[in-house]
């Protein structure tokens, strides 16, 4: 079950202040990192909301973050709409293809229902890189950013820029946190444990399992927009299988199924892409070895190894008694 | 209240339910008895929507719900608990129960409310968790419970729902003599008007509590009546019991 632990307070509050202060004392090439650190923090709390928490481990969630992009893309450069419509239609694009894809993999589960993300997420790739309509295999360029001088801010700033998609990130934490806290995450995490028997109690249960895809495919539509708008371009390559490969890394490094470690692990990916890059062409092996350390050393990733140090710790006192039960049964 | 009219199941060759009619009133404690291989499990099965039946119907109040999926059936206030444990591993006996009484309260798709701290579903938590000893272990993470208590609830589970038919598939399996005896205690607790079914091997604790007795042998309906005539039955000796033995037959 979801907790929002003071642990799990205490290093989002740490991350929020990490990257403002980093957002004050970088320069262009630290806040475009910062930028996209946040964006695909969005799109990774997305993914471990269904994959960590509802057992779905999606392969399309690339494609639904692309999906986003072109809604965005779309509505304000082909129809002309503004860019609040526009993130609007990202979040609504997103969200609707994801709970299609929802509905109709529910059934499915394990290797599956991993294909059958894969499958979605592909088609969509496919089709926007043959559409004559968004640009094909070259995408749309030309792509605004959101107008926010009414309240003072300017988006076209860099670090106006990095703030703002920060500022998101901490929301589409909250909003995840909220949701995993509420009755449908409680029942989202039974499904995970126990998906028969949540049937068994009378739950509808691939109404609920698509409705937490929708809703993850939302946030992904939502970090597309911001996507779109950070490079003021989008491609077909944006809904490729190996975004949502490095997505699913991102989470599982982290720590799948523990929200904070979504955040960290897109923090980690892009740094160590950006800093070993400069060192070695080979930085996918660097990234290799970190994640086959992770899964050889418990699987937990860093923040639920984190969570597990800390738990440890609080739990050393009591731990006689705890042991009392029966440890050898299975 | 519960009714089974000529309900039928092969796998293959193998019929493992045949021609079963059954008609359980409001409130009444039926028990079913039979040899392992009966065909018992198979009829719960197909009660609660697990398995679809070849032909024959169920109804619930009359109403045909012999094509209604295994939520929907639930939602009519069947609820089963499993001859093996079939918990929610990983979470505590307070989530396991609280997952359950959420789900009949309307409580398991709250977008904002916390289901797990819901006053009506921390209500029946703790009142289901007194019912089946439970009240101690509360925090306690079901995968270090004993096994006694992951029996008691296994069947708390189901009780967590408010069912209005409960059907319970050997619920005192392993749990030993003084298992045995809190269970007769516990079944003796429970609202008159509820009604249940129990798969149940041990002979006294079955005529200590039924209403009625079902006999199943090689799927099919041996016996149907009161629990005196079954213990004085020459044929439910020779069936059943007689399975038991060291001449016994027909045991799957």
């Amino acid at each position: 079950m979801f907790h929002q632990t003071p642990l799990k307070t205490g290093a989002v509050l740490l991350l929020a202040t990490a990257a403002v202060v980093y957002a004050f004392t970088t320069g262009f090439f630290g806040l475009e990192l910062l930028t996209e650190v946040a964006i695909l923090a969005i799109v990774a709390i997305a993914l471990d909301l269904v994959a960590g928490y509802g057992g779905m481990v999606s392969l399309c969630h690339g494609a639904l973050y692309g999906v986003g992009a072109y809604a965005f893309a779309s509505a304000t450069v082909l129809l002309g709409w503004g860019g609040g419509a526009g993130m609007a239609m990202a979040v609504a694009g997103g969200g609707a293809f994801a709970w299609l894809i929802g509905a109709v993999s529910a059934r499915t589960h394990g290797i599956f229902f991993i294909m059958a993300t894969l499958a979605f997420g592909q088609m969509a790739y496919a089709y926007f890189f043959d559409s004559p309509l968004f640009g094909g295999s070259d995408g749309m360029p030309g792509i605004a950013r959101l107008d926010l001088s009414g309240a003072g801010l300017d988006l076209n700033d860099s670090r106006g820029y990095a703030l703002f998609c920060t500022v998101l990130a901490l929301l589409a934490y909250a909003l995840a946190a909220t949701l995993l806290r509420s009755g449908f995450g409680r029942t989202l995490v039974g499904i995970r444990a126990n998906e028969p028997r949540m049937r068994a109690l009378g739950l509808p249960v691939w109404r609920h399992k698509a409705a937490a895809f929708g809703t993850s495919g939302a946030l992904a539509g939502l970090a597309g927009a911001l996507a779109a708008q950070h490079t003021m371009y989008v491609s077909p390559g944006l809904l490729h299988w190996t975004v949502s490969g490095e997505l699913l890394i991102m989470v599982i490094l982290g720590g799948l199924g523990t929200l904070v470690g979504a955040v960290l692990g897109a923090g980690v990916l892009v740094f160590v892409k950006h800093e070993v890059a400069r060192f070695t062409d080979h930085w996918h092996m660097v990234v290799g070895l970190v994640l086959i350390a992770t899964v050889l050393s418990g699987g937990r990733g860093i923040f639920g190894q984190i969570e597990f140090l800390w738990g440890r710790r609080g739990a050393r006192r009591p731990e006689p008694a705890a042991t009392e039960g029966s440890p050898d049964h299975a | 209240m519960l009714e089974v009219r000529d309900l039928s199941k092969s796998f293959g060759a193998l019929a493992v339910t045949q021609r079963v009619s059954l008609r359980v009133a409001p409130g009444e404690r039926r028990v079913l008895l039979g040899p392992n291989g009966a065909g018992k499990t198979t009829l719960f099965n197909l009660l609660v929507g697990e398995l679809a039946p070849d032909s024959g119907l169920i109804l619930v109040d009359g109403r045909d719900v012999t094509a209604l999926s295994v939520d929907a059936r639930a939602r009519l206030g069947l609820a089963r608990s499993y001859q093996k444990n079939n918990l929610f591993a990983g979470l505590t006996v307070h989530e396991n129960l609280a997952l359950s009484a959420a789900c009949a309260q309307g409580k398991a798709t709250a977008l904002l409310a916390d289901s797990h701290r819901d006053r009506g579903v921390v209500a029946t938590v703790e009142e289901v968790a007194e019912r089946v000893g439970l009240s101690e272990l509360l925090d306690a993470s079901v995968d270090t419970i004993p096994y006694g208590a992951r029996r008691r609830l296994e069947v708390g589970l189901a009780l967590a729902s408010k069912p209005r038919i409960l059907l319970m598939d050997e619920p005192t399996s392993g749990i030993g003599p003084g298992g045995i005896n809190a269970f007769h205690a516990f079944l003796h607790g429970l609202p008159a008007e509820l009604t249940i079914l129990i798969v149940e091997h041990d002979m006294d604790l079955a005529f200590g509590i039924a209403d009625r007795v079902t006999v199943l042998n090689h799927g099919e309906v041996v016996f149907d009546g009161p629990p005196q005539e079954a213990r004085d039955s020459a044929l439910i000796r020779e069936i059943y019991l007689g399975s038991w033995g060291a001449e016994g037959g027909g045991h799957a």
